[in-house]
């Protein structure tokens, strides 16, 4: 295994992929929760413009990773709003919690 | 211009539906005059749009190459089936007026209402398999949602489930069938399936045709999933006129109609539709002799007159069968409000508690026999001349013994009307109940179809002329109403037909009528209960998923870090298998 | 060395991923998280992608920190509870798995030389991919409203007595 480019940025998606997976395993409060998420979708980011440049549609790759940003930033947005009245009304962002609560 | 009118007619009730639902339920006035403005200015918009009837694309708007494109096509099919959901939409909105009176959760009735009005509308206008598929799923999330409009009620519970569910089983027939052509054909355009089906490799065209029909029945009640209508009579009675009488039922005939170049050389499968209509047909008939519910009453025939439609699709009659579909759209959706009506002033639904309502509700008797007349097929009103010329096509094109059942099934039909509209209207009085008037707004809702009743068979010259000028891989002749009218009272077959509906009715009213109140045969009875040995098969489906999603409900915990382990353990394991399978 | 940039930009990338996950302070997670969205945009670049390497830089590191920041200040900083529900071992021996069987399918089809072909991201993005324009649309109008939720002070209707 050689060090070229490609395959550095392989490992770096795979391992930003694996950290992100291994941080929505084990995080509990809602706002990390939605770091962990955007962390994840890095690798994704990564992974669809690397795909768009083996396969010579960059351009493809590219636009698809626009999506990509655009809709992560969306759920972003929608669960901080989410965490922070969910902050307001029952006191606490720890997810398990949150789940067994009834309101 | 065409195009203007139809983002009006699909974009004016959605766009009603959310002001309905902005208006809140604090303001039963406003969220009545919203639904009823909307409801009519969209089937005032599907009326404008008659002009503009043509095979030519409205919309094309190009969503890249794996969806094809968002295209709107106003052909003769489509056109008419947008005008009676919204003209008959607006006329059931309108009745809901009074109907719906002091209910609560207005908002959440008139929002799924206009709802489906408009998806309604797309459903048939859409050019592209894959929105038809949108469009079609909205318009069984509605019905869902309407059926157990009275959220309370566990009956009413258990049939939305199953309506939803039974559809769904067609919904999954439809997004088979399209994507299936899709692989085959690169495009989800119905009007390239429609061109290039003979290019396509038999058995793939056989399967696609046949998933079609699974759909088709499944939609519009027919064999072997007819026993979800008569359960989602729970729904509020303006629903079951418009939604499962003259609308949503349809949609299972107007797929086979607008297929029907593309499968007609299926070996098998016109049979197939034959068969599948002319059981419906008769078992439901069978069915509604016994029922004492007003409402499943109706719904058997509404069942019974869609196997009409199929069996002349089936017989190759797609003009025969869009012309009953008509008729039928608004005498049933007359019969269903006018039972409504009676509903709503007596407050039961069993007919064997009525009787004598007619000297009580003389508008509404009236009404209502103009629309029985018509289910039964006598003279001059529209059901008379669709369901002859569907029997004349049968005569014509179907083998004699199907021909015959059919006949048999208009005697049948003649028998239960007369039976249902003696026990509601006529004889004695057998219960005191209280009656009060029919309200304004429903006598106007009535008023209107009762003149449909008596008038719309004369649109057939107008119907067959844009069906066949704008469905150019049909093959239709344009006739003209004349000779239709010239074509039906000098066949034999007609005479014949009277003949067997004026036997049925002396036998009714000699013998008949001494048995209408009797406890039918016991064997009768269940045969019907059991919706002749279906009702478990469906019951089955139903039950199999629901209980199916209760026991994998442990897996939906709400504990989100235990289900993202699910997904990243789903993801591990198909890693594996791929892996191991050498990929 | 080949690739020397690449390994740095992506092992500092994994560096600050692994820190935002186990520290302790959110406030500490939200930098080290636009320390990502730098360095995941600067390989952007250097793969050729910079249209999409400036979204990333601007969104990822400036709209999202910012409202990441503004969250943080208007809930507070929570303690956060290390004691994850799944036990780590468990976690990271699933993870562990996924990447690697990831790695190891992807890795001998990126052996072959990539092919180069036209990067022209307008007009892709305006003919083959007409739908997700309008699918961001809807998804920008739907995260304004998200937005409106997230800054709106007033109180749910009977959040005092569920408040604890």
């Amino acid at each position: 295994m050689s060090l070229t480019p490609l395959n550095i940025v392989l490992f770096g998606i795979v391992a930003l992929f694996g950290v992100g997976f291994y941080g929505l395993l084990i995080t509990r409060n809602l706002i990390k929760f939605v770091m962990v998420l955007q962390i994840l979708i890095k690798g994704v980011v990564l992974a669809l413009v690397f795909a768009g440049k083996l396969s010579g549609n960059l351009g493809l790759g590219q636009s698809t990773a626009a999506t990509v940003i655009v809709a992560d930033t969306i759920v972003a947005v929608v669960g901080l709003a989410l965490a922070v009245q969910v902050r307001r009304r029952f006191g606490t962002l720890d997810v398990p919690k949150i789940s067994t609560l009834r309101g | 211009m065409a195009l203007i009118l139809i983002a009006l007619i699909i974009g004016l009730p959605w766009l009603g539906a959310l002001t309905v639902l902005a208006a809140g339920n604090k303001n039963p006035k406003w969220q009545h005059g919203l639904a009823v403005g909307f409801s009519l200015a969209s089937g005032l918009m599907a009326l404008f749009l008659i002009p503009f009837t043509s095979s030519r694309v409205a919309l094309d708007l190009w969503l890249g190459p794996s969806f094809g494109s968002l295209s709107f096509v106003p052909d003769g099919l489509a056109v008419s089936l947008t005008i009676i959901a919204t003209v008959i939409g607006s006329l059931a909105v309108i009745f809901s007026v009074d109907y719906m009176r002091g209910e609560a959760q207005l908002g959440r009735y008139y929002f799924l209402v206009l709802f489906f009005i408009g998806a309604m509308a797309g459903l048939v206008l859409s050019g592209n398999l894959l929105f038809t598929f949108f469009f079609w799923e909205i318009t069984a999330l509605c019905s869902y949602g309407l059926i157990s409009f009275y959220n309370d009620d566990p009956k009413a519970v258990a049939g939305g489930i199953k309506a939803l569910i039974i559809t769904q089983v067609g919904g999954v027939g439809l997004l088979v069938g399209s994507l299936l052509a899709y692989a085959n054909l690169g495009s989800f355009q119905i009007s390239d399936l429609l061109s290039k089906a003979n290019t396509m490799p038999a058995d793939v065209l056989s399967i696609i045709a046949f998933c079609f029909l699974i759909a088709a029945s499944a939609k519009s009640a027919q064999f072997p999933f007819h026993t979800w209508l008569p359960d989602a009579m729970e729904a509020p009675t303006p629903i079951s006129a418009l939604i499962h009488a003259a609308t949503m039922v349809n949609a299972g005939i107007y797929l086979l109609a607008r297929f029907f170049p593309a499968f007609e050389s299926v070996p098998g499968w016109m049979e197939m539709v034959m068969l599948a209509g002319i059981v419906s047909a008769l078992i439901t008939a069978f069915m509604a002799l016994t029922a004492t519910d007003l409402k499943r009453t109706l719904a058997y025939s509404t069942v019974s007159q869609l196997g009409y439609m199929v069996y002349a699709i089936g017989a190759g009659g797609v003009l025969a069968s869009q012309f009953h579909l008509l008729s039928h759209a608004v005498f049933k959706a007359l019969l269903f409000l006018s039972a409504g009506a009676v509903i709503h002033s007596v407050g039961t639904r069993d007919m064997t508690r009525m009787g004598a309502l007619g000297r009580k509700l003389p508008y509404v008797r009236n009404v209502f026999v103009i629309g029985a007349l018509a289910l039964i097929g006598l003279p001059v009103f529209n059901g008379f001349w669709s369901k002859e010329l569907i029997l004349e096509v049968g005569l014509e094109h179907s083998p004699r013994w199907a021909y015959g059942l059919m006949l048999l099934g208009a005697a049948l039909t003649a028998f239960y009307t007369f039976r249902m509209t003696w026990l509601v209207f006529y004889g004695s009085s057998r219960a005191d109940l209280h009656v009060h008037p029919a309200g304004l707004w429903m006598k106007i809702a009535l008023g209107v179809l009762a003149i449909g009743t008596f008038t719309t068979w004369l649109l057939f010259g107008g119907l067959s002329g844009t069906l066949a000028q704008s469905l150019p891989t049909h093959h239709l002749e344009a006739e003209s109403t004349i000779h239709m009218v010239e074509m039906i009272l000098l066949a034999p077959a007609t005479w014949l037909a009277l003949s067997l509906i004026a036997v049925s009715l002396a036998l009714f009213w000699f013998v008949g009528r001494g048995f209408a109140l009797k406890e039918s045969p016991i064997w009768l009875r269940e045969l019907s209960e059991s919706s002749f040995g279906f009702e478990p098969v469906n019951t089955f489906i139903s039950r199999g998923i629901s209980g199916l999603a209760e026991q994998l409900r442990f897996t939906q915990n709400g504990q989100m870090n235990w289900n993202i382990l699910g997904i990243v353990g789903a993801l591990l394991f198909v890693l594996a298998v791929l892996l191991w399978s050498g990929v | 060395m080949v690739g020397m940039e690449y390994l740095l930009l992506l092992l500092g990338a994994i560096f600050c991923a692994y820190r935002a996950i186990v520290s302790k302070k959110i406030l500490s997670s939200t930098i080290y998280l636009a320390c990502i969205s730098a360095l995941v945009s600067a390989v952007l670049y250097l793969l050729g992608a910079p249209q999409v390497a400036v979204m990333e830089l601007s969104v990822g590191a400036g709209l999202v920190t910012v409202l990441l920041v503004y969250a943080v200040s208007v809930v507070g900083e929570d303690a956060l509870d290390p004691a994850s529900v799944i036990p780590k071992p468990l976690a990271f021996v699933v993870v562990g798995l996924v990447a690697a069987f990831l790695g190891w399918m992807i890795y001998p089809s990126i052996q072959i030389a990539p092919e180069t072909g036209p990067v022209d991201l307008a007009s892709v993005l305006w003919q083959s991919r007409v739908l997700d324009v309008w699918i961001q649309i809807v998804l920008i109008f739907s995260g304004v409203m998200g937005v409106l939720g997230l800054l709106s002070e007033r109180m749910p209707e009977g959040s005092k007595e569920t408040h604890s």
